[in-house]
């Protein structure tokens, strides 16, 4: 009967937090959304340029409806998808290479730098002229946006593998193949992840650059359309997909983290 | 025969004995752009089946010198053999100890243990036998799939000399082992390796500043003296074993070490008290 009492107790107080959690989450929408709401209905702002929240609610049901979200959604994500998987590898390998050889690391950080301070978005008019406004344009841009941000957590994280390690392995008679599957890359996992969440969120905002300013499909088309034919109703709905998509899409890589991780986790509790 | 000695047989029927050779052995670091010496003209003999404390102030070597033997440093002068055979580079015959346990995080006990076999002549069998094995001898029945956070100081360091051990090398290094633990673990795993000393019945070379634990241990102590290290002077303790620590020999040998390190006279520090000759 007292262990039950303690064990409700205890839920209680995680249940207790994890709404104060949400609570802290929605204070911002709390806070617009009436703003939102009120500025709408007293007409502070002309309805072409602020549609009220009720508008948005029902653009968004009917583009689900009729299945134009999803088609727009489907092909942003094939494009990050598909870019995200280049530049990642891409990345993986580099950035692998980088911090496991001194001399590779020489060579080709100076120039890596100087790509990588050249935004994404920058790109573009260059890559345009050599790749037109294909899908292979999209795809480059993406690529280069997701690859940048994990060359640098992968060779920082498999440089900084503690030498005493590597030590351990080398008293083993490790090979070099063996070195880098049992030290150096469990060793590296975690800045790893980081990099591929940055890249993926990289890529995901590439993907709404590239799709503004070259596409006649996607999500980002949706909002530059949405615009010039001053639908705010429609060019909000996409504005909403996209947060939530990439969202959702860091979540799905956090999990897969701490799936792979749950030594450290486990040493959290 | 034991269990682990009957396994050794079997995978290196023909293997030498863990005699060591070090003959003129001189080390230079380059710090900042100048050269510091770290060892000079360093000779000493090892028998097979002896257990060798190499004892001094921080500055004289003793952890290069380890580390020389090891194969983890391959540049020095002179020369190093193990049974005859100049070393070159790390050998599954050559297990090593450092001064934290150096577990893998990332891989339990038992996978951390088995690592350390990734390149031994074994069948997957054997492999897994002598895991058990050694998880056994260093006392950690049941926890063979905690992590490493999970474990104290001193359990980390029993897995880490389980991992030492598990390649059946014929000399084991120990550098400075248990110089991060509190004093009572510390006595302990001292009496924990003297156990497993005797039971496996091969050479040890133990690293170590702490005067009372190089006279438990050793068969004979080497007082290394610092800037440039080089071997000060050589006790040879003839107590029967296993050891007490408030044995009248070792306690008057202890003392000789006080003195001959320079420090004896004052405080009669380096280490737990030990009870004066009775």
């Amino acid at each position: 009967m007292a262990g039950f009492r303690r064990i409700s107790g205890r839920v209680i107080v995680a249940v207790l937090r994890q709404l104060t959690k949400l609570g802290w989450l929605l204070i911002l929408p709390a806070i617009t959304l009436p703003i939102w709401i009120v500025g709408t209905d007293r007409g502070w702002l002309p309805e072409q340029i602020l549609p009220c929240p009720g508008d948005v609610l029902h653009t968004l049901r009917d583009m689900i409806a009729s299945g134009e979200l999803a088609q727009h959604a489907g092909y942003s994500l094939r494009r990050v998808a598909l870019g995200f998987a280049i530049g990642a590898a891409a990345g993986l390998v580099v950035g692998s290479a980088m911090g496991l050889s001194r001399r590779v690391d020489d060579y080709v950080r100076p120039l890596f730098t100087a790509i990588a301070q050249v935004p994404a978005l920058a790109w573009i008019p260059l890559a345009m002229l050599l790749l037109g406004i294909g899908e292979g344009l999209k795809i480059v841009v993406i690529a280069k946006a997701a690859f940048v941000p994990v060359v640098m957590n992968t060779s920082a994280g498999i440089a900084n593998v503690p030498r005493a390690f590597v030590e351990v392995g080398e008293t083993f008679r490790f090979t070099p193949l063996q070195m880098l599957r049992h030290v150096v890359l469990p060793g590296a996992i975690p800045p790893i992840f980081t990099g591929l969440r940055y890249g993926l969120t990289h890529a995901w905002i590439a993907l709404v650059s590239v799709e503004l300013l070259a596409s006649s499909e996607g999500l980002g088309y949706l909002l530059v359309w949405g615009r010039q034919m001053f639908w705010l109703d429609t060019v909000l709905v996409a504005m909403i997909v996209i947060g939530v998509i990439g969202f959702l899409s860091d979540r799905v890589l956090a999990v897969v983290e701490t799936r792979l991780q749950r030594w450290r986790i486990d040493g959290v509790r | 025969m034991n269990v682990a000695a009957q396994l050794r047989t079997r995978a290196f029927p023909d293997q030498g004995q863990g005699r060591l050779e070090v003959r003129n052995v001189s080390k230079s670091f380059v710090v900042n752009g100048a050269p510091v010496e770290a060892l000079r003209d360093v000779s000493l003999d090892v028998a097979a089946g002896e257990f060798v404390v190499l004892l001094g102030p921080s500055g004289c070597g003793k952890s290069t010198l380890l580390r020389l033997i090891a194969g983890l440093e391959p540049e020095f002068r002179g020369s190093i053999s193990q049974d005859g055979d100049a070393i070159a580079g790390t050998s599954l015959d050559r297990g090593i100890v450092f001064q934290e346990p150096r577990l893998f995080p990332w891989a339990t006990v038992s996978q951390n243990v088995a690592l350390g076999l990734k390149n031994a002549p074994l069948s997957e069998r054997a492999k897994r036998e002598a895991v058990a094995a050694h998880i056994a001898l260093v006392g950690l029945d049941g926890f063979a799939q905690a992590y490493p956070h999970q474990l104290s100081g001193g359990m980390a360091q029993r897995a880490a000399i389980a991992r030492g051990l598990v390649n059946r090398p014929r000399l084991l290094l120990l550098d400075e082992p248990f110089g991060a633990l509190d004093a009572l673990t510390r006595a302990r795993l001292q009496v924990e390796l003297q156990r497993i000393w005797a039971h496996e019945r091969i050479t040890m070379v133990l690293v170590t500043h702490d005067v009372d634990e190089a006279v438990l241990l050793g068969d004979r102590v080497i007082v290394l003296a610092p800037r440039p290290g080089r071997v000060s002077r050589i006790f040879a303790i003839s107590a029967p074993r296993p050891r007490s620590r408030t044995d009248d020999d070792l306690v008057r040998i202890r003392n000789d070490i006080l003195r001959a390190l320079g420090d004896g006279e004052e405080d009669g520090s380096g280490g737990t008290p030990i009870g004066g000759p009775a």
